[in-house]
């Protein structure tokens, strides 16, 4: 059994500590005055989204390593980071209708935000399923659509400034009351600890099929030659 | 002709103030409040949140144990019937 190296377990003791500290700072972060408590879902919402983002960047980032160069880490970096989008999208589109019932009296509003936050996940979705039903080609199917996905990062993240929707502006970070930001920040390094722990287990899951595939194949030739 | 103008006139004439009073933002007053209780929502995005997390950790975690698993039979199976010849299987 292969031992864990030792800023994985660092991370994760870090991210452990967090699930402690982090949940106090938000209780004790002032609550915001015309939305009262419900407010406190945007201390893990808003980190979702970003890690949303990221993960879609990277998965792109990995798909162009595979797509232009035949990277193999580059394409288990883009499956990995593809799960983390999907998981995190899932997070973001699920506590963001939680939000705006209160917030806004309906769960969903087909605004430019919400539309193209979930334009944006299925697009992740069909990441996958391209690469697990698509055949021999679905990888570089995949890559590609990863492509369009990270396109659609900056369009998500600008939509609330370039069309009227109800979601809060890009502003709201940036313009953060200083008694939020501490509870605000901490989530935010708390999840990115997370994301980077995840990712790492996922590339070693990754990197043990790939030596699972090698084996297979020695496993063959070896009954090939006895046969 | 002039009768189509005439109907045009007279519904303009008709629908007019209706239209100019939709314009109007008229607040609402006495209307019943509907108040709902946040923290069932709050409670229910940070559940959601790491229920999620929780999951794919053990989906991971079970397709790494299969995997080492598969590898470790595989190996055994190579040492095993390998030629003398042959190099082993890395561990």
């Amino acid at each position: 059994m292969r031992s864990v190296s030792p800023g994985l377990l660092l991370t994760a003791l870090l991210a452990a500590a967090g699930f402690v500290l982090v949940p106090q700072l938000i209780v004790a972060a002032p609550q915001e005055p015309v939305m009262g408590f419900v407010q406190k879902i945007f201390y893990f919402h808003v980190p979702c989204a970003s890690l949303l983002f990221l993960s879609t960047f990277a998965c792109a980032a990995g798909s162009i390593a595979y797509l232009f160069k035949g990277s193999e880490a580059g394409d288990r970096l883009a499956v990995s980071s593809a799960e983390l989008a999907v998981l995190f999208g899932a997070c973001t589109l699920i506590t963001g209708p939680l939000w705006g019932r209160k917030a806004w009296g309906v769960w969903w509003q087909w605004d430019a935000r919400l539309t193209s936050s979930l334009l944006l996940e299925l697009m992740m979705v069909a990441y996958l399923l391209a690469r697990r039903y698509a055949g021999p080609a679905g990888r570089k199917l995949s890559a590609a659509l990863a492509l369009f996905a990270a396109i659609d990062v900056p369009l998500v993240y600008k939509s609330v400034d370039i069309w009227r929707t109800v979601h809060p502006r890009t502003t709201v970070v940036p313009t953060l009351d200083a008694r939020m930001r501490p509870a605000f920040w901490s989530a935010f390094a708390l999840m990115i600890l997370l994301w980077s722990v995840l990712l790492a287990v996922r590339l070693r899951l990754e990197r043990a099929r790939a030596e699972l595939a090698a084996l297979r194949i020695d496993v063959e030739d070896l009954t090939e030659s006895a046969a | 002709m002039r009768r189509l103008w005439l109907a045009v006139a007279a519904l303009a004439g008709t629908f007019a103030p209706a239209l100019a009073r939709a314009q109007e933002f008229v607040k609402v007053e006495g209307a019943p409040r509907q108040e709902m209780p946040a923290a069932p929502f709050v409670a229910a995005a940070y559940s959601v949140i790491w229920v999620l997390v929780l999951a794919y950790v053990i989906v991971l975690a079970r397709g790494i144990a299969r995997v080492r698993k598969e590898a470790a039979e595989l190996r055994a199976r190579l040492d095993r019937e390998a030629p003398p010849g042959r190099p082993r299987a890395a561990s």
